[in-house]
Parts: structure tokens; sequence; C-alpha cells
């Protein structure tokens, strides 16, 4: 776009000249360049100078016929943006108008010399009265100014310039007056204009000039911001140009179509602005559109090719350009409505860097028809000489040879000949490769910004291709770097070959001889198929060369050769030759993403999952090549993580090779009959591996000797986890599996667990029977060495819930560290006299409530060490105790591997002592407590005691376990020791002198007595303490057995009955009853009270008084009955 | 004239890819191809921007490039075909027309018991059939 005249490039914009009083330019101009619309200024120094503007005498309206020498004047434009003014604007001061006759006369003649001149090309004219401060005009040389002048009075303004405030006004008013003026100017020119179109197209004269007339109209149109006008007149202008094609006649047939489309150029620039300028983005794409497809076959006469992918190229690159800058474009892309139903448009045609993708493919057209226009001409120097002096000439699109006739200047016109010389020679000095670069570089940015990757990489392909040819290899070969890797992601076979073809001419060229081998190996192993395309052939063909497995068996060729050493590659740039020797030996490692998987792909598979240390298992190493042609291999190392376990395998065809013969010493060499490697077919070998080391054992990798000084390391993978091989996985070919056995191939692991050597230690856990809940159970651990000394033993114990819980309630999980567990490991104690051991302060030992560490001293082969585990049970709860001796058999060293040996007992606990209670009440006698009565159902309600009354408490022990224990002692304790028992509770008798023996199920009673002396309703009674242990010789430590009693209730008895009879009586002999009853309330109750036979109620009637007994009771009194009872058979009386 | 057409995996791997062209410039045409996906992962991303006609599998003109115009079309299964074609009055309905009929084909080919589906197709009786039908292409329409 920049090459395009300013004038084109910027909206018109209208311009008025000022003379007279010189002074005041500047700041009017200032002032009209600030106006909306601006307008500029030109301003004349003196009135001499206005004659400048009168139209130069020459036959303004040719003949009909006259033939147009050209459609568009150059300076046309030019000329009306900058030298020919809509309006002069005259100033004259107010002392030359109010001064003299003379100078009135001068006045009055200067304004007949201007407006003589403005009418040739009707200018409009303006005059300003310039008024200092303190002056004045009079009113009626005012009108006679105005008469002179033939101004309307708005057109003559006054303007004070030593008064801000009236000049900023008065400015403001000559502003508007210049602005209707020019308007008014611009648009009489065009009617005029289009008042020729009229008469021309009626007259049907040269289509060239109605294209100029259309144009003028149009650009008069745009000098007066009317678009649409504008726009229509182009549009007609570029429409009849269209048509001019193939008509016209004018100039020699090359010459002419550059005439054509540079002014069509022209005519579709100034369109596209003004659509892009009103945001009609969508408009501006399918204008863009229509102009691309009628003059994109206009191609021309061979030799001029090159000129018509230039303009292409301008055409492609000015647009996009235009699309950059509009705002609009971005802005509006999403809600542009696309083109029409049948002519839909691309969201990509509203992106520049399309534009300058394609600006930059019409470029590479242009330099390869004008190098192939360049190598026809042989005369180059002959031609240089003959283009120095064409210039362009007056008219767009044309151009001229400057003849020198002494101080003329003359100019003919060329012969398409000599025009295409000049063209050429021209075309010659730009370098188009830095611009083909530079346009795909922006649209390669634009492209990545947008997160189009494909067509980025298309660009970025192109921009590699040109520094490539420029020999800009490194730049070429970082761009196509990042290209391949898209490529070889999505599989595209075809363009990855040409991409890897250009980077491995970058390696060659740069020397890198491992890039070189690399890329070359990637190459023969593509899955070039030749299923699709496979005619291909390249018009451009690439280093590559065409994608074939001939083309792939070729550079296979070359690489080994260069590989193994019979031949060497020439580097163009260093000038040294690509050699591998051993200086310069080539490593290349293959690992797990790397494409040259293709090449060589390791597998590695153990037969079995676990093996015994020292046993050998077998292996199968399986190896898959692309590659079109047989490999062979001369040497296979394998490695494994241990290194001890790394072996050789040897072609047995193919000689030792006396340097490696001895590099590798100590590993086991093996010798395989063949080490071929055929395309897709998997070479298997399987050899059996062993090892004395406990724990994994892992293939790391495969390394492939080929020549001298070539090897390959490959990865190892396994067959179970093996991804597929990247690009063939879309080929359609017969999967083959690593392995023969389909087993293994499914699930064969490159790694092998090699488990510990058995245990030559014995470690017993000498428990016997129940645990018993509270008491400090003891397990006797013993560890005996039977063939292993135990260096850096170690126990590990842990508790665990049978049923798989944890060992304390869930509840209870946030107090971990409180007295939580249900079973814990208290202690491990070791025997005494061996304590020292224990002492040594760099033993582990840790004890956890569940888990504990300990380390066992150094043994000897046939020594024993033991220790004691204590453990108390808090719930009686099953639980499985795991003891575990980690050691090594042969010495200290951390390192040195550890035997393992695991014990579990399962240990259930169990409750020893049952403590329960009850209640008793005093001997035959029974107060009324009212609760019982209300609810007899219910049994859970805790017991009631009478107030005052004295109570007796049976606290009894149970033995429930299974073995004998002996009873230390029982107490009730106080809970709450500060604040007192309210009540007494005394033990009647004395403690026990000697434990008391308890074999299972006996029972130990002991009784108190309770007389609740507070006035509370609850009595709390207090702990039960029971001291207990097992009858199992005397060092059994005691064990302390609680258990709170419940609270009981406190009533008042209303009445307490009171009986009292002999303790037996005798047949036929009567005995006195005695019903003692005490009213304790304060009121007076009524008793009824009756006698019944409990045992035999059928019996004759025992009872000598058994009518009722209806009496009043009296506040604390008592009434006492006697009833006399007689027995009259052998019963007893109830 | 019809001188590409594709059929492009799920992965963006090319399935099928035939030139129909004298002009030596299959590998161009490839590029084509594979730039066309970024304009169907466009569409297929924006459905909205580009309304109702997702609803079809025939996606329209992805894009013109120089002297060829791609056309898109996507499969229940997201299978893309990409054809490209060249020539100034290439009809949309030619161009749908097409597809149904180069989905049929394809359609056929994958049913083959012995294809596995996600590699590419190598068929001979795919290949002529789509040759026919390619050669065929504006004919049906225009005659």
């Amino acid at each position: 776009m920049e090459e395009y005249p300013e004038e084109l490039r910027t909206p018109p914009v209208s311009l008025v000249s000022l003379v007279g009083c010189p002074e005041l330019h500047a700041a009017i101009s200032k002032h009209l360049h600030s106006e909306q619309p601006p307008i500029n200024t030109l301003a004349l120094p003196d009135f001499s100078k206005v004659s400048l503007f009168s139209r130069t005498p020459k036959g303004d309206d040719p003949s009909p016929a006259h033939v147009v020498p050209g459609i568009l004047k150059r300076d046309w434009l030019l000329k009306h943006r900058t030298r020919v003014p809509s309006v002069l604007a005259a100033l004259f001061s107010s002392d030359q108008l109010s001064g003299d006759p003379a100078q009135w006369l001068q006045v009055c003649s200067l304004l007949d010399q201007i407006k003589a001149v403005l009418r040739s090309r009707n200018i409009k004219f303006l005059l300003v009265v310039v008024v200092p401060h303190g002056d004045d005009i009079g009113e009626d040389r005012m009108l006679a100014l105005r008469k002179r002048a033939e101004l309307d009075s708005k057109y003559v303004v006054i303007l004070k310039p030593d008064e801000p405030s009236e000049l900023k006004q008065s400015l403001s008013r000559l502003g508007s007056a210049l602005a209707e003026l020019a308007n008014t100017y611009y648009r009489d020119e065009g009617k005029r204009v289009k008042l020729r179109i009229e008469k021309k197209t009626s007259s049907s004269s040269s289509i060239e000039l109605h294209i100029r007339y259309c144009f003028k109209v149009a650009v008069y149109a745009e000098f007066r911001r009317d678009w649409a006008e504008a726009l229509r007149f182009y549009e007609d202008a570029y429409h009849t140009l269209r048509e001019m094609v193939g008509t016209s006649k004018r100039l020699p047939a090359i010459q002419r179509l550059v005439e054509i489309k540079t002014v069509a150029e022209q005519l579709h620039f100034k369109i596209s602005t003004l659509l892009l300028h009103g945001g009609k983005v969508g408009e501006a794409v399918t204008w863009f559109r229509q102009h691309n497809g009628s003059y994109r076959r206009l191609v021309g006469t061979p030799e001029a090719v090159f000129l018509h992918w230039e303009w292409m190229s301008r055409q492609f690159l000015v647009f996009g350009e235009l699309l950059d800058k509009s705002s609009a474009a971005i802005t509006n892309i999403s809600s542009l409505a696309l083109g029409t139903a049948d002519k839909p448009l691309s969201e990509w045609e509203s992106r520049p860097a399309y534009y300058y993708q394609l600006a930059a493919h019409y470029l590479k057209e242009k330099r390869a028809c004008l190098e192939l226009a360049l190598s026809m001409s042989e005369t180059g120097n002959e031609m240089d000489n003959g283009a120095e002096s064409v210039v362009p000439s007056a008219y767009v699109g044309q151009f001229a040879r400057l003849l020198e006739q002494g101080d003329e200047f003359a100019m003919q016109s060329l012969t398409d000949e000599e025009y295409i010389r000049f063209a050429v020679v021209e075309g010659k000095r730009f370098q188009d490769s830095y611009e083909i670069i530079a346009l795909l570089k922006k649209s390669y940015e634009s492209y990545s910004n947008l997160k189009v990757q494909r067509m980025g990489s298309f660009c970025g392909f192109q921009i590699g291709k040109e520094y490539y040819m420029a020999g800009e290899f490194n730049n070429a070969k970082q761009l196509f770097d990042d290209i391949a890797s898209l490529y070889r992601r999505e599989g595209w076979v075809t363009l990855l070959w040409e991409v890897l073809g250009y980077l491995r001419e970058c390696a060659r060229k740069y020397g890198t001889v491992k890039e070189l081998i690399e890329y070359s190996l990637e190459m023969a192993a593509l899955p070039v198929s030749s299923g699709t395309d496979t005619q291909m052939k390249y018009r451009e063909n690439g280093p590559a060369g065409p994608a074939s497995l001939a083309r792939r068996e070729e550079i296979h060729k070359d690489v080994f050769g260069l590989v193994i050493g019979e031949s060497g590659l020439s580097s163009v740039e260093r000038n040294d030759d690509l050699k591998i020797t051993l200086d310069n030996p080539l490593h290349l490692e293959i690992d797990l993403v790397s494409p040259l998987r293709l090449v060589l792909l390791a597998s590695v598979a153990f037969h079995e999952q676990k093996i015994k240390p020292s046993a050998p298992t077998l292996i199968t190493l399986s190896l898959l090549s692309q590659l079109p042609l047989t490999v062979e291999i001369d040497r296979l190392e394998v490695q494994f993580n241990q290194s001890n376990c790394n072996f050789i395998i040897m072609n047995a065809q193919r000689p030792p090779l006396a340097a490696t013969a001895d590099d590798k010493q100590g590993h086991r060499v093996e010798t395989s009959s063949s080490l071929t490697l055929s395309t897709n077919k998997w070479l298997r070998l399987t050899y059996d591996v062993k090892s004395d080391q406990s724990g994994k054992l892992e293939c790391t990798s495969v390394i492939a000797k080929m020549g001298p000084y070539f090897t390959i390391c490959c990865r190892a993978e396994s067959p179970a986890s093996m991804e597929d091989l990247p690009l063939f996985k879309f080929e359609d070919r017969v999967e083959t599996s690593p392995t023969k056995d389909p087993a293994l191939a499914f699930t064969g692991q490159k790694a092998t667990q090699i488990e510990e050597p058995d245990p030559q230690v014995d470690l017993n856990l000498g428990a016997s029977g129940p645990a018993l809940v509270g008491e400090r159970f003891i397990v006797p651990v013993t560890v005996s060495s039977v063939g292993h000394a135990v260096y850096s033993g170690e126990l590990k114990i842990n508790l665990v819930d049978v049923r798989g819980g944890s060992l304390f309630s869930p509840r209870e999980t946030e107090a971990y560290s409180l007295d939580s567990h249900h079973v814990e490991l208290v202690g491990i104690s070791v025997p005494e006299g061996k304590d020292e051991t224990q002492l040594d302060t760099d033993e582990i030992n840790k004890i956890q409530k569940s888990f504990g560490l300990f380390s066992v001293p150094f043994l000897k082969c046939g020594e024993s060490w033991s220790c004691k585990l204590e453990i108390k049970w808090h719930r009686p709860k099953p639980v499985m105790l795991y003891v575990s001796l980690g050691y090594s058999p042969y010495s200290f060293e951390s390192t040195a591997q550890k035997v393992n040996v695991h014990k579990s007992l399962q240990i259930e606990g169990k409750t020893a002592i049952v403590i329960s209670h009850r209640f008793l009440l005093p001997f035959r006698q029974d107060p009324l407590l009212l609760s019982r009565i209300k609810a007899v159902a219910d049994s859970d309600l805790p017991a009631s005691l009478p107030r005052n009354e004295t109570c007796i408490l049976l606290v009894s022990a149970k033995n429930s376990a299974e073995v004998p224990l002996k009873l230390l002692g029982m107490t009730l304790q106080e809970d709450n020791e500060d604040t007192g028992r309210p009540c007494s509770v005394r033990h009647e008798g004395e403690d026990l002198l000697e434990p008391a023996l308890l074999v299972p199920g006996e029972e130990f009673k002991k009784v108190f007595t309770v007389i609740s002396e507070d006035d509370s309703s609850k009595l709390t009674i207090g702990t039960a303490c029971v001291t207990w242990t097992r009858d199992s010789g005397s060092k059994a430590a005691s064990v302390l057995t609680k258990q709170t009693l419940p609270d009981v209730n406190v009533e008042s008895p209303p009445l307490v009955v009171s009986l009292d009879c002999p303790p037996y009586a005798i047949l036929g002999d009567p005995f006195t009853y005695l019903v003692k009853i005490r009213n304790q309330t304060q009121l007076l109750q009524e008793l009824q009270a009756c006698t019944t036979c409990l045992r035999r109620p059928t019996d004759a009637q025992i009872y000598r008084d058994s009518s009722k007994i209806l009496s009043w009771v009296s506040t604390l009194n008592c009434c006492i009955y006697y009833i006399h009872i007689s027995l009259e058979a052998s019963l007893q009386g109830g | 004239m019809i001188v590409c057409v594709a059929v492009v995996g799920h992965q963006n791997n090319p399935l099928y890819i035939q030139s129909f062209t004298e002009a030596d410039d299959a590998l161009k045409l490839h590029h084509i191809v594979h730039c066309s996906l970024d304009v169907v992962d466009e569409r297929v991303n924006n459905p909205k921007k580009y309304g109702p006609t997702l609803n079809e599998p025939f996606l329209g003109l992805l894009y013109p490039t120089e002297n060829y115009k791609v056309y898109g079309y996507l499969t229940n299964t997201k299978v893309k075909f990409i054809v490209v074609t060249t020539g100034l009055d290439v009809r949309d309905a030619d161009v749908r027309n097409f597809f149904r009929r180069f989905h049929a084909a394809y359609v056929d080919a994958v049913s083959n018991p012995f294809h596995v589906p996600g590699k590419k197709i190598t068929s001979r009786t795919f290949a002529e059939r789509v040759s026919t039908i390619v050669k065929s292409f504006g004919l049906s329409s225009a005659g």
C-alpha cells in the first residue's frame, strides 16, 4: 500500500487558498485544519501569484476523432489536492479599503484581476476584511466592496485579529463560509463532469474518457464526503474499465493490459477503502473476490506473466493491509453476514493473514516467471542500457522513454519489447525472497495468534523453504522442526516426508551428522504406502524427492553406507566430509516419544513376574524396524537396572570387532546365529537371566551396534503397555505381537520382581490363652537363629483389629493420643541382664499405641534372643498381633539386603470380673415407695431407696474368665471425694485378710449398708473397685477392675410397715403377728388392711379374725394390730 | 472440476487422500486439505456463529485459495470429507450431491468386515468408485 501515492491513500481534503495579509495566514490555516471536516490551505504570499490558478491554454475538449492517449492523468488528483483550490479567500485590511481613492482603485483592479482568473476555473471567491482594534469601516464602503466583488454579504467576512473573542467568532464564520463554498465548488465541478459523461455516452465516445470522468466525479464526491456517490462512480469506472479489456487497441498489447490493470488497481483500492471505511467488511470481501475473479485470468502474453503475478500479489497484499487497518474488520467478523446464499463467503476471507499468504504465493509465482524471463533473455547487459531512460509517463500505468533534445525533454512511447526489458530490469532490483518471507511471517504470526496451527504450519513451511533457498539453514531448520512435529502428530505422512527432506538437507548443509542420520532414518522408516497417490509427482520437487518405496530404499542405503563407514557425505557449508569415525562416533537415543521408534523398537518381556533370587528366568527381547531394507546388527547389549545382569548378544555371522571385544568385559556374552531385522518383522530373542539381588529387576535399554562406530540406544518397552507406533497406527496392516506367546504380548512386563532369600531365623510368639481386660498381657517373642546370623535386626510389632477396624472407636479418633485404644501395646521388656543392648542410644526403640519398633541385638548363628511384649486390653476384643523381623544375614551395612520373617497371632481379649450389685431393704420393714407403685412395668428405672432408712447394698464380683482368679479386695470408692457422700456407706465386717480364690463362674459378694442422709432425690453410691490377679504363681501384678454403680433415687415413704412375728409357730398354738404401720405424712391416712393366705388360698379359713380393718391413722402415730392366728393344719402362716 | 478428495479421521489424520490432476501439484493439494481442517475445527467449535449449517453434515465452502475452492462435510461419526475443486463455476448443489454419493461410498467401504475402523482406507473398490463419482461431478445436475 505504501507504494501508492499519498493523495490516493488518504481521503481527499478540500483545498482553499489565501491571499493578502500574510501575517494572518498561519492562524487561519491552523484553524481551518482543525475544523471538522478539515480544510487544507494554500497560502499565497501576494496577489500576483493568483495568476497561477489560471487555466493553461490547451485543447481541453478533444475532438472525438482525437485519440485519447490514456485513461487517468497521473497528476490530476495531486493537482486538485495541492494546487487547485476550491475557494480563494482574499484578505484586505480596512485601511486599504477606507484609505485614499488611489488605494481603493488598486483594490478594485486587484478584485477584477482575481475574478478574471477564478472565473476560468470556477473557483469560488471570498473576501475577508481585516479590521484592526479600534478601527472601523464604513457601511457604504463595505457595500461598494461587495458590489465590486459581486459577492453575497455572507461571503464578505470581517476579521478582527486583535480581539480574541471576536477573532474566534469571525474565524469560525470564515471556516463555515469556506466549507460551504468549497462544497459548492466540488458539487459544481462534479455536475459539470457528469454532464460531460451524459454527453459522451450519447455520442459513444471513447471509453477512456468515460472512465476518466467517472473517476473525477467520484473524487469530487469524495471531496464533498458523499461516499455513496463516490462509490457509485468508482464502481461505474471500474466496470467500464473491465469492458475495455479486449476492445481497446490504443497501446501495444502488453502495455495496454498493464495500464488497464494499474487503473483497475487504483479504482479497486478506492472502492475497497470506501467499503471498509463504511464498515461493510462483507461487501468489501465480496468485492475483492469479484475483482480477483475478473482479473486473475488476464495473465497476458507469456513474456509478461511475471507482471501479472506481481500485480496479483499486490492486490492481495493491499487488501490484506486494508483489512488489517480497518478496525471494523476485527470487531465485525463475528457478526458478519457472510456472503449470499449461492456465493457464501468463508470466514477466512475476512482475515488479513489469508491475503498475506496468497500475496506471498503470487509473489512466488512472479519470481518463478521472472527467473524464467531472465534466463530466456541472454543479452542481459544490453537491456540495462535501454531501460535506463524509461520513466512513468503522464498517464497512470503508462511508461515512456525520456528523450533529451537539448534543453527540452520529450516522451517517446515504447514498444512492448522495450517495455518488457524495462520491466525485467526493474523486477531484478527487488529481493522477492525477503518480501515473500515478510509476507508469510505476517500471516504465520497472525495464524499463530489465532491458534490456527495448520494454516500457520503451511506458512511456516513456505517460510522455511524460502530460508532454505536463501541458504539460511538454521532459520529454516527451526521452522521445519516445529512443523514436522504437527505432521507427525496428525499422521500426514506425505507432508512430513517433504519437511523431513528439507530438514535432512539442512543438516547435511550444516554438517551435523547426527541430525542427518536421524532425519534420514526417520524418512526411510516412514509409512509411505503404495496405497494412495503413489504416482505423486512434484512440480517443486523438494530435496526429499518423491515419496515412494524406492526413494526410501535409496535413503536407507545412503544412511547405512555412511554409518558403516563405506561412504562419506560431503557437507557443503564446511567443506569437510561427514563421516563417522573412531574420533567421531555416533550414538542415537530412542525414547518412548522419539519419532525414531519407527526405526527401532525394543520390547522386552520377562516370562515370569516373580522369581526367586539366583533362579534363572527367561526374557524375550523383540526388536522391530520399519526400515525398508533388512538391517544387520553386529551386537546387541541388553541393560538392566542391576548392571551385573547386563549381557551382550553377538552376531555369529560377523567377526567379533577387536575394538569392542574387551570394553565390556565381565558381562555375559551370548551369541546369536542371526541378528537381522527385516521390515515390520519382529526379531525375537529369548535368553535367561538371573539375579542374586532381591527387588525389582528391570530392563532399561537395548543398545544395538551397527558398524564400528554407530550405536542406537533404544529404551526398552513392556509389551503390555506399549504404545502403537506413531504414523503406522493409521496404516491398514497386519498387527503382529512382539512375542509368540499372545498372553505374554498382552501382559509381558519389562520388569520382574525378585523375591528375598528364605529366612533362616525362627520367630516365636509364645502367648497362651486369652488375655483378660485390664491386665498387662505378656507375649513372649523369641528370635532364634537357625542358619543366619542376625545383623541389624529389627522387630516390627503391629496390632490390628481382627475385623479390620481400627483399635480405637471411631468417635474417639480425634483424641488419638488419649487413652482411647481398646487394645494397646504398653511396652516391650527385655530379660534381665541384657539391658545394655537396649541402652544403646543408636538402637531404634519406638512404641506407639498399636505399633512398635524394636531393635534386635546381633545374634550369631545358633543364638537366640527373646523379649516380652506387654499388651493391655481396655475392652474385650479379639486382636491380631503381627510381628515381623527384618534383618540382614551378612553385614551391618544399611544397604545390605534385608530378609524378613513374619509371624502373626490372634489373641482374644476377655472380661475377667463381672461386677453386679443389688439393694435390699431392712428385714421385715417395708417402706411404701410411691414410684414403685406407679411404674411397675418399667424395670429400667433406677432403684429407689427410702430416705433415712438403712438399706443393704450387695456387691458381687463374678469370675467370668476361664482361669481361676485371686480376689485381693473389694471396696466402694466415693466418686467425688471433695463434697463427701450424701449418704453413709458402711461395710459390716472386716476386709479380706487373705485373697479369695475364685474358680471360673464363682461369685464373691460383699455387703454394705447404705443410709441416705441427704434431702436430694438422687443418691450417688460410688464405684465398686475389685482388685484381683491371676491365680498363676506369685509374679502376676494385681489388676484393679472398676465399675461405677448407678445412681439411685431417694424417696420419703409415706408409710412404713414393720412386721414382727416369731421365727416359728407351733401347730395349734396361736401366735401373734405384729403389724406396725407408721404414718410419716402430715395428714391423716385411711388404712385398709387384709390378710390373705399366701400358700393355700383354697384351704379352710385359718384366720379367726379376717374382717376388714378400717381405721384412721393419725399423723406420726403408729397403729398397731395384733393378729392372732391359730394354725389348724401343719401350715405356716404368711 | 474436482482435483482432490480426502477422508480425514478423528485425530485429523488422513484416512484416504487422492488427487485427480494432470498437473503435478499433489503435495500442494495435500497442504490445502490439511489447512482446511483448521476451518472445519473452527466451524465445529463455534457452532453458534455458523448457525444452521451445522445441523447438516455439509459444511459448505471452507475457504478459497489460489485457483481452488475447498468444501467440507462432517459425518455423524465426526469423520471429515474434504474436496478441493477448481474452475470458476462450482455450484453448491453439485458439491452437496457429490458429498452424498461420496458418503455412501465411504459407508460401504468401512462396512467391509475386514476394514479396521480408524485405519486408512485401502480398498481398491472404494478408490474406483470415488474416481467414478469424481468424474461425474457436475454432470448429473447440469445435464
